[in-house]
């Protein structure tokens, strides 16, 4: 805790009362206070190694001592307010999920060039376009029409 | 035990008896076996089994493959073989593949097909037998006195999975994107016989696609050269196009030269080939076989009255596949059967509509639509009522028909195809009295003004099957035909059928030796004036020939549509011959073949159908009906076998079964009908016509013809007419279909 | 043997090794992967390398037809009166209602009256006379690789490819004739005299490698089957050459020192009369 305290008061020395507060609020220190799941992010990030930021800012942390294995992989993510497990990209998936020991840094080399798509959160349950509806929805905007016969036009008169 | 089983089933007088008065060409497939308590009946038979040195008391009792039954012509003929210890008794002649067929083993093959020749390139169906020193290929191998045939031994096992492997070798692995995975054999059986690796690391070998049509879709990398296909077009369809051509690796099928297969049965080697190779073009990616539901029923496209299944997924059929019958169409259907059913898809009728005064068609409710109808019928004189039955109409239908026009006064109802001189007196004078399969039994054919190629196509493959098997003699009086069997083109009109009458013709030495002589009166000639004249004449041929014996009825009408047989049983007979010119009302029930142009202007045209077709532009009141896939309809065949058909789908839109809406206008009309169930309109039908209850049976005709009385009519030296010009297109539906239109395009085009 | 095999085989050694001697050796894991990666990577040539090719080189042409000027189902052809009476010779010798037995020696005769290869219209003239329907031709026609579908030269060279053949150097002698001629397999040379094709065993096995000569240019009176065993790449450009020449040339083993089949330098056994089998005296009996 000392450490935290000292870390801080260097900061604002360096940077400025203002400064320090306006990273606080982006680093998501202020939501911090509400949200006890960023609050525990926070804490475990003293002291761990950060392993690599990907491209959407997520932030992938490592701590191998002082830890439960098996809990010493995490992510801080970039969004502070609504975050969700789809956020990680696939490069990074594997590392985080203890499926592999290389960052996603190292294998965003295999991401096929000549099909593979850019990754996209899952935006489910956010709205009216992201809400799946079945072929024959009224709401579905391609709505399929089931019906399987065509019928006689009466066009000659 | 099992030994004493089988011998009583094969000598027991009873049982003997009655297997002997199957047909031998019913050698399989005919229905279960009898089986009985053969220790009680026949005390000593059993004893003698339990005396046997060698008892074989754990083996499981057996029943034949698919209800295989066995048939001895000559009891003496039979030979005992042991299949997997299981002793058999079977006639000499058989295969070791049947004779495992009897005695329950189902022994996998390719290239191995009942209705084929035996051809024994797959080599699936290896067995070993004993004292020999290799496996043995029991397709090919007759069955000796005494072999020992070994279905599951190690050696045998061991051979299909060499066999299977080499067969997939060159096997494209695309199972999820072939049409026949699901119901593919070379999927089942690698599955139950072949190994669970393959050693074959080469590249596979490809071959170019063929093009056959637009029926069959090949995939020809998918072959396993089981030449089914090619026997099949050579045998039954005969059209020799196909062959194999190449050999060892590079070998394929094909033919050579470019050349579309032109056979109304082509169709059938879609459910011969064991591979996906030869597949269906108009179902292809449409389906997988285990989302549809098959529904058992009968096709209507044709006199024949083929067993098809209607295979649908939802509201929508999506094809349709033969149905196993030895009497009608053993195992094939037309190509006009199998692929018309995407006209069930189109032009459909959906609404009640009437005809505005600005001479457009609105949609009405059904109670407006019924309530015209029937102000209209009430404004005409009776005699002036008319109705017309259709190719396609049902028993119950045109049942419901005639009974609500005679409820209105007026007798002038007949079905299209009949015609106006149609004479319903005698049975057997519009049936096919020999039945289908006894044409077989044969040996002179005389086809009268009719092409049974393409009237019915089924019929055809019958008598090609006799002259293929017997060099049965065929003549042929009518227009210039394409029949695919040696065949002596006699003449062209009925002044060749004098010449045989009077004996003065070449062709009639050879009916009057004969010994099952048959003729064959096309239906297109119902539409002829000198009708009766000309039946006369082909009356005094068959008395001349003996064609009509005791045990022998060779004088044959063959119908043209599926409504023909049951609307003469019913009596659908018009009163007067003139009646269409004078009428004022005239109820068409999906009748799209009538004479329109002869209908006055100012008649009042009422078309019930499923189809916009032909007679709905002349239609004032066009009133939805629902087509054969989708009622429960009886049907009779043109050999009076009485069938029917179950829906498999639902109605399209508002539309109604036809008697339904002809009961519902009765009532609205003041002439209330009194049936109100499917089961009262067949009790009302008992009373007319009791043979359309018996559904799947054979009513022969009672009377001979020789009652009629003499025509007075003077014979016309016009030549016969071809009754069916366009195979492909004959009736409502099959003119809505776009599949049908594509063949009649390519496959007609001379 | 390729890598693949060695390794395979390397492989199973090894696992016999591992599994009997499984106290004195210790499996190496790492040595696995590596073998099991060179494996794969030995494979995955071998899937390139067949892909380089184009196309696999069949000692056939392609089972189906496609037209071209010279060879469409409607141009008229006929046997020549000569050949008629040849036809009906050959058909005698089969019962009238075994026509079709009579095909193969048909469609050989239509070969050598048509310069060395059969046209479709050929084929269907055959499938007349023996009253069979086309396509039974086509099948005979496509299933023996010494009737020629595609336009062949006057002096067709097939050069033996079986196994005893190959093992004596077939391969440069077809090399060989293919770079004197400038041509690729089954492709006639600009002055339509020669062309070179691939056989299988003529049976001179003894005399490998050889090649046989099917000789067009006289019809299908002088028409020669010959063949020239013991050649040699040099050999076989000279016969090559006194072909164009219009030399005759004997047939048979080239090697001068041999005679037919028998050995170089006269015969090394059976110099003498062999002895009779042992019989049995009748006369004792």
């Amino acid at each position: 805790m000392a450490s935290v305290v000292k870390s801080a008061l260097k900061a604002i020395r360096e940077r400025g009362v203002g400064t320090f507060l306006r990273e606080l609020k982006e680093e998501g220190y202020a939501k911090c206070l509400l949200d006890g799941n960023l609050l525990q992010t926070k804490i475990h990030n003293i002291g761990a190694r950060l392993v690599g930021v990907d491209k959407f800012g997520n932030k992938y942390y490592e701590r191998l001592e002082d830890t439960q294995y098996g809990r010493h992989r995490w992510i801080e993510y970039a969004e502070k307010d609504r975050y969700n497990a789809s956020q990680v990209p696939p490069e990074w998936h594997g590392w985080l999920h203890f499926i592999t020991d290389h960052t996603g840094d190292e294998l965003l080399m295999l991401k096929p060039k000549r099909y593979g798509i850019e990754h996209k959160q899952n935006f489910s349950g956010e709205g009216d376009e992201y809400i799946y509806h079945s072929k024959g929805h009224a709401l579905n905007p391609g709505k399929r029409d089931w019906t399987r016969y065509q019928p006689w036009q009466p066009t000659k008169a | 035990m099992g030994m004493g089983l089988l011998a009583s089933r094969a000598m027991r007088p009873t049982a003997s008896s009655l297997l002997n008065s199957q047909n031998p060409r019913s050698l399989f497939f005919l229905g279960r076996a009898v089986s009985s308590t053969p220790e009680l009946q026949n005390p000593e038979q059993s004893a003698a089994a339990q005396a046997q040195p060698e008892p074989t008391p754990d083996l499981p009792p057996r029943t034949p493959v698919a209800g295989a039954r066995v048939h001895f012509p000559k009891l003496e003929d039979a030979i005992e073989v042991f299949v997997d210890g299981y002793p058999v008794k079977i006639p000499k002649g058989m295969t070791v593949l049947q004779a495992c067929e009897v005695a329950g083993v189902d022994i996998p093959r390719f290239c191995y097909h009942s209705r084929l020749s035996i051809a024994g390139n797959c080599r699936m169906c290896l067995v070993e037998v004993e004292k020999s020193p290799k496996p043995v290929a029991s397709c090919a191998m007759p069955a000796l006195p005494g072999m020992k045939i070994k279905t599951d031994t190690p050696l045998a096992k061991k051979a299909r999975e060499g066999v299977m492997e080499f067969l997939l070798m060159n096997h494209p692995l695309d199972c999820p994107i072939c049409d026949q995975g699901g119901e593919c054999d070379l999927q089942d059986q690698s599955m139950a016989f072949g190994s669970d690796r393959g050693r074959f690391t080469e590249m596979k070998r490809s071959v170019v696609d063929k093009n056959l049509g637009p029926l069959v879709k090949t995939v020809m990398t998918r072959c396993i050269q089981c030449t089914r296909c090619v026997r099949f077009a050579t045998e039954v369809a005969g059209v020799e196009d196909l062959g194999m051509l190449g050999r060892g690796s590079g070998e394929e099928i094909g033919t050579y030269v470019e050349k579309l297969m032109t056979s109304e049965l082509s169709g059938n080697v879609i459910d011969i080939c064991p591979v996906g190779a030869l597949t269906s073009k108009p179902f292809a990616f449409k389906a997988r076989n285990w989302e549809l539901k098959g529904t058992e029923s009968i096709d209507v496209t044709d006199a024949v009255g083929s067993n098809i299944r209607i295979d649908s997924r939802g509201p929508e059929v999506m094809r349709i596949v033969p149905r196993l019958n030895e009497d009608i169409n053993e195992e094939w259907i037309s190509d006009k059967t199998r692929f018309c059913y995407d006209g069930l898809k189109r032009q459909r009728l959906n609404d009640p509509m009437i005809r505005g005064a600005d001479g457009r068609f609105k949609p009405v409710s059904w109670r407006d639509a019924l309530a015209v109808v029937a102000e209209i019928a009430h404004q005409v004189k009776p005699e002036e009522i008319v109705g017309i039955a259709g190719q396609l109409s049902d028993a119950e239908s045109m049942m419901a028909l005639k009974d609500f026009l005679n409820k209105l006064g007026s007798n002038n109802v007949w079905c299209e195809r009949n015609g106006m001189f149609a004479d319903a007196d005698l049975r057997s004078g519009y049936l096919m009295n020999t039945s289908i399969a006894e044409l077989e039994k044969a040996d002179v054919f005389l086809l009268v003004g009719t092409q049974p190629r393409v009237e019915a196509a089924m019929v055809n493959a019958r008598i090609r099957k006799t002259v293929r098997a017997t060099h049965a003699k065929v003549g042929y009086v009518g227009p210039p035909a394409d029949l695919n069997y040696d065949h002596q083109h006699l003449g062209t009109g009925p002044q060749t059928l004098v010449e045989i009458a009077e004996g003065r013709h070449f062709f009639s030495s050879a009916l009057l030796n004969a010994k099952n002589p048959v003729i064959i009166v096309g239906a297109g000639l119902f539409n002829r004036k000198d009708k009766d004249t000309i039946f006369s004449s082909v009356e005094t041929i068959a008395k001349k020939a003996n064609v009509v014996r005791s045990d022998w009825n060779g004088l044959n009408v063959l119908l043209l549509s599926a409504a023909q047989a049951a609307a003469l049983d019913l009596g659908l007979v018009p009163e007067s011959e003139k009646c269409l010119e004078s009428a004022k009302f005239i109820y068409l029930m999906g009748s799209d073949d009538a004479n329109l142009e002869k209908i006055p202007d100012d008649a009042f045209v009422v078309y019930q159908g499923h189809h916009g077709d032909q007679s709905v532009y002349r239609a004032n009141v066009i009133l939805p009906a629902s087509a054969f896939s989708e009622k429960e309809g009886t049907y009779e065949n043109t050999e009076g076998c009485t069938q029917q058909t179950m829906p498999a789908v639902p109605t399209v839109g508002d539309a109604r079964d036809d008697w339904k809406i002809i009961r519902a206008l009765s009532e609205v009309a003041g002439v209330r009908l009194p049936y109100d169930t499917i089961g009262a309109i067949r009790s009302r039908i008992k009373t007319v016509a009791p043979n359309l209850l018996h559904v799947d049976e054979r009513e022969p005709a009672t009377f001979s013809t020789s009652l009629k009385p003499q025509s007075t009519h003077e014979m016309s030296s016009e030549p016969f007419a071809t009754a069916v010009e366009n195979f492909y297109m004959t009736d409502s539906i099959t003119r809505a279909s776009k599949i049908m239109a594509q063949c009649s395009a390519l496959l007609l085009k001379k | 043997m390729t890598t693949l095999q060695r390794s395979v085989w390397d492989l199973n050694l090894n696992l016999d090794f591992g599994r009997d001697l499984a106290t004195s050796l210790s499996w190496d894991w790492n040595w696995f992967f590596k073998m099991l990666a060179r494996l794969a990577a030995g494979r995955l040539l071998e899937i390139r390398q067949a892909f380089r090719q184009p196309s696999r080189s069949f000692s056939t042409a392609l089972n189906y037809h496609l037209d071209s000027p010279d060879n469409k189902p409607n141009l008229p052809w006929e046997f020549t009166n000569a050949n008629k009476e040849k036809v009906k010779e050959i058909l005698s010798h089969y019962p009238s209602n075994y026509k079709q037995s009579g095909i193969i020696p048909l469609l050989d005769l239509a070969q050598q009256q048509n310069g060395g290869w059969l046209p479709v219209s050929a084929m269907n003239a055959v499938a007349k006379i023996v009253e069979v329907a086309p396509i039974r031709v086509y099948e005979v026609a496509t299933f023996y690789s010494m009737f020629n579908r595609t336009k062949v030269g006057k002096y067709h060279l097939l050069v033996c490819g079986t196994t005893p053949c190959m093992i004596r150097g077939s391969q440069e002698i077809e090399d060989a004739l293919l770079k004197h001629l400038g041509v690729k397999r089954n492709e006639v040379t600009k002055d339509g005299l020669f062309s070179v094709g691939e056989m299988e065993c003529m049976g001179c096995c003894v005399n490998a490698p050889m090649i046989t000569v099917a000789d067009y240019s006289n019809g299908s009176e002088g028409y020669t089957y010959n063949y020239y065993e013991d050649v040699s790449p040099k050999r076989v450009v000279e016969i090559v050459e006194m072909l164009r020449r219009g030399e005759k040339l004997p047939p048979g083993t080239q090697n001068p020192g041999r005679i037919r089949s028998g050995p170089e330098g006269g015969n090394t056994t059976l110099l003498t009369d062999p002895k009779p089998p042992p019989c049995r005296d009748l006369d004792a009996c």
